[in-house]
């Protein structure tokens, strides 16, 4: 060393500043200077990365690379073995990246976000413009028909022109090998559908909240003279942090029904928020999608969907037939003015509901100012004449209302949706629960709405084949119970059995006294 | 308002705490890991680990949605490790079941041998290498990209000082206070993660 040491040698106080990274840019700079020069200082620096911690523990775990583990999409992840969906990876053209899945037209997938019952969405980075998208694309076998194919394309640009908050945006329509796809906005947020799922009934502001947000997304479909026809929880997207609701996959879904339903005679994707007019295959409106908004609303109020049933056709059914349960009886929290709302909307003749979303969405806009400020904003007056237009109907209770046979005991314990077994067990429990046999409402993976009381406790085998789809349900259960619960309280119920019924080979495992 | 009937604690307050900032991410991101590794180190397919896994959390699963607590059981956190090292014993000792019947191959040989016991020192050990990787992964974001490049470069890989100086323009004396600011950090969060999961530390 032929220069001197500048400054003076460190102390035990700087070093610690300097572990915590509590130095000005100058004094660093100085440190650095020193230690440059200083032998003494440099091997006072060196004694934390020469331990015994360090040498046996730190440093030879990152000295060998770990086998990196499966690649999970930091979205949902889905299982992708399937045979129906390895016809959509195959589409995937080559890439030079390691890092992504495959190409589709100038952009580079990277994982899958989610699938339905006609497509799969996909994420992707657009390489042109720097940002992340998302890919929905048909199922190959979906787009073979050509006329199918011009639908999707006609939809897509039809729902690319509606501009609004509530609405996500569609970059562009196009095709890659023939098969249709849309780019819309990538989005990181969840789906009303993931939230009720997750937290059950939502609170009553929010639950104005996103059905004020829905129906101005609506109203601006519709006055471009757009049909949404798919309105239900799992394509309302909630937006960052403030949950903005955004209206998703515009009639898309119905555009593909036809050429899907001739020939396989099965309506595509979860029919339990569809209109009646729908169910009944007649030509519908806009205001079918205010049935449909009706019935979102029920799901945020009761975290179920009105009309359930063990497959399809029950459900379609009861859709054209029932009046569902009293949402009061489920929910004593809402109010009987939003009740009534919401029974409007889900009157089962057209004329009967609200004539617009917009008008929807003002009446929506004027509750929640009310709701958030009850002494400077009273209830708007139309309400009035609904409630009592609702209560005229109240007497008269139509036959097949379910709850009507129901002790009044029994629908105690009903209230609460058990928030630990939405958490857990449901996510295993449908797992556990589900009959491969047995035909069911939807072909969506764990999280669509099941009917978990329909059978009663059922078997079922482990199936090897389904390792990721069941997997992801176990992560997302765990996941779940990072996230803000509502402050609703659980109930835990007795009368469900417990998972260890099952037939997957149990491990039992218990703690011992002393962990 | 009808009222409700109000049971203990529920258990979704119960469980969702883990106490002291740990969050369910933390526990999947270490003991996914740990259980994926394990199996693979006992020579089973991705397929097959990724089963080990599934079997595991669901366990670990079943095991909290039965989990009482009180007074004098274990808080839920030191608990649930308990639960998930048993788990993963039971799970990688158990024989593969998929033997193919009346043929003699090597595999059905291999079959025949014992497996390897798990012992809880190996669980332990692997989820402490664990807790490194992930130690290093979340520290890693609050370096610039020259700091960790010259951190790993030199301790992890370890080229020689002076020859990173002449290769990045930078003082000898800055690439000593870089890496001490690195270990330094990556020490503390090893601590910080292994006192949250309750893993002792390697003190000869």
């Amino acid at each position: 060393m032929t220069n001197p040491p500048t400054g003076a040698c460190l102390t035990d106080d700087l070093l610690q500043q300097l572990a915590h990274d509590e130095l000005s840019p100058a004094k660093l700079a100085e440190v650095e200077e020193h230690v440059g020069h200083c032998d003494c200082c440099r091997a006072a620096l060196e004694l934390a990365s020469s331990d015994a911690q360090w040498t046996n523990e730190i440093q030879p775990v990152l000295q060998r690379p770990a086998e990196p583990l499966p690649e999970w999409d930091e979205c949902e992840e889905l299982g992708i073995d399937t045979p129906r969906y390895e016809s959509v990876l195959q589409l995937l053209g080559p890439t030079d990246d390691p890092n992504m899945l495959g190409r589709i037209g100038s952009y580079e997938v990277v994982g899958i976000i989610g699938r339905g019952g006609m497509g799969v969405v996909f994420k992707a980075f657009d390489r042109t413009l720097n940002r992340f998208v998302a890919i929905k694309m048909l199922l190959p076998h979906l787009a073979e028909s050509g006329a199918a194919r011009k639908r999707f394309a006609r939809e897509g640009q039809a729902a690319a022109a509606v501009i609004d908050d509530h609405v996500l945006p569609i970059y562009s329509v196009a095709e890659w090998q023939g098969v249709p796809y849309l780019v819309t906005q990538y989005l990181r947020g969840s789906t009303l559908q993931k939230r009720i799922h997750q937290s059950g009934p939502l609170e009553l502001k929010e639950i104005i909240r996103l059905g004020l947000q829905t129906a101005r997304g609506l109203a601006a479909a519709h006055a471009q003279g757009l049909v949404h026809r798919d309105v239900k929880p799992s394509n309302i997207l909630l937006d960052g942090t403030v949950e903005r609701a955004m209206l998703t996959d515009f009639g898309l879904a119905r555009a593909v029904d036809d050429a899907s339903i001739t020939r396989t005679g099965v309506i595509s994707g979860t029919p339990q928020f569809m209109s009646p007019e729908q169910a009944n295959g007649e030509p519908i409106d806009h205001r079918s999608d205010l049935f449909s908004l009706g019935s979102v609303l029920y799901a945020m109020c009761t975290g179920r969907p009105p009309f359930r049933a063990e497959t399809t056709f029950g459900v379609l059914r009861k859709i054209r037939e029932t009046s569902p349960r009293p949402i009061r009886e489920t929910n004593p929290d809402i109010p009987t003015w939003l009740d009534a709302i919401v029974n409007r909307l889900l009157a089962k003749n057209q004329a009967e509901r609200f004539a617009t979303a917009a008008e929807v969405a003002e009446l929506l806009e004027q509750c929640l100012a009310h709701v958030q400020q009850p002494t400077t904003h009273p209830l708007p007056p139309t309400l009035e004449a609904l409630l009592q237009a609702s209560a005229a109907q109240e007497s008269p209770r139509p036959t097949h209302t379910e709850a009507a046979h129901l002790a009044p005991q029994r629908r105690r314990w009903l209230i609460g949706i058990p928030v630990a077994a939405s958490l857990l067990a449901a996510g295993l429990f449908m797992i556990m629960n589900q009959q491969p046999g047995q035909v069911p409402v939807t072909a969506d993976p764990p999280g669509e709405f099941t009917d978990e009381s329909a059978d009663g406790p059922s078997r079922r085998e482990s199936s090897p084949s389904e390792p990721l789809t069941e997997w992801n349900s176990i992560r997302s259960a765990f996941r779940a119970l990072d996230s803000e619960l509502t402050g609703f309280e659980s109930e835990i119920e007795t009368a469900r059995p417990s998972p260890s019924q099952t037939e997957t080979e149990p491990l039992e495992v218990e703690a011992g006294a002393n962990p | 308002m009808p009222e409700f009937p109000k049971t203990n604690p529920s258990l979704i307050l119960r469980v969702r705490d883990l106490g002291d900032g740990a969050s369910w991410h933390d526990f999947l991101a270490i003991y996914e890991p740990v259980v994926f590794r394990m199996a693979r180190q006992r020579g089973l397919q991705t397929a097959d680990a990724q089963d080990v896994m599934q079997a595991v959390f669901l366990s670990i699963s079943q095991s909290i949605a039965r989990w009482t607590g009180g007074p004098n059981q274990p808080p839920f956190r030191a608990w649930l490790i308990t639960i998930a090292r048993n788990a993963i014993t039971k799970a990688l000792s158990r024989r593969p079941r998929d033997v193919p019947a009346g043929s003699t191959s090597i595999v059905e040989l291999l079959h025949a041998f014992p497996q390897q016991e798990i012992t809880a020192d190996e669980i332990a050990t692997e989820t402490r290498h664990e807790i490194v990787r992930r130690a290093c992964d979340q520290i890693r974001v609050e370096f610039s990209e020259d700091i960790w490049r010259i951190f790993w470069v030199t301790s992890i890989e370890g080229v020689p000082i002076a020859e990173v100086a002449r290769q990045t323009g930078r003082t000898p004396g800055s690439i000593y206070v870089a890496r001490f600011r690195v270990v330094a950090r990556l020490k503390d969060k090893v601590r910080e993660i292994s006192e949250m999961w309750d893993v002792r530390e390697v003190t000869t």
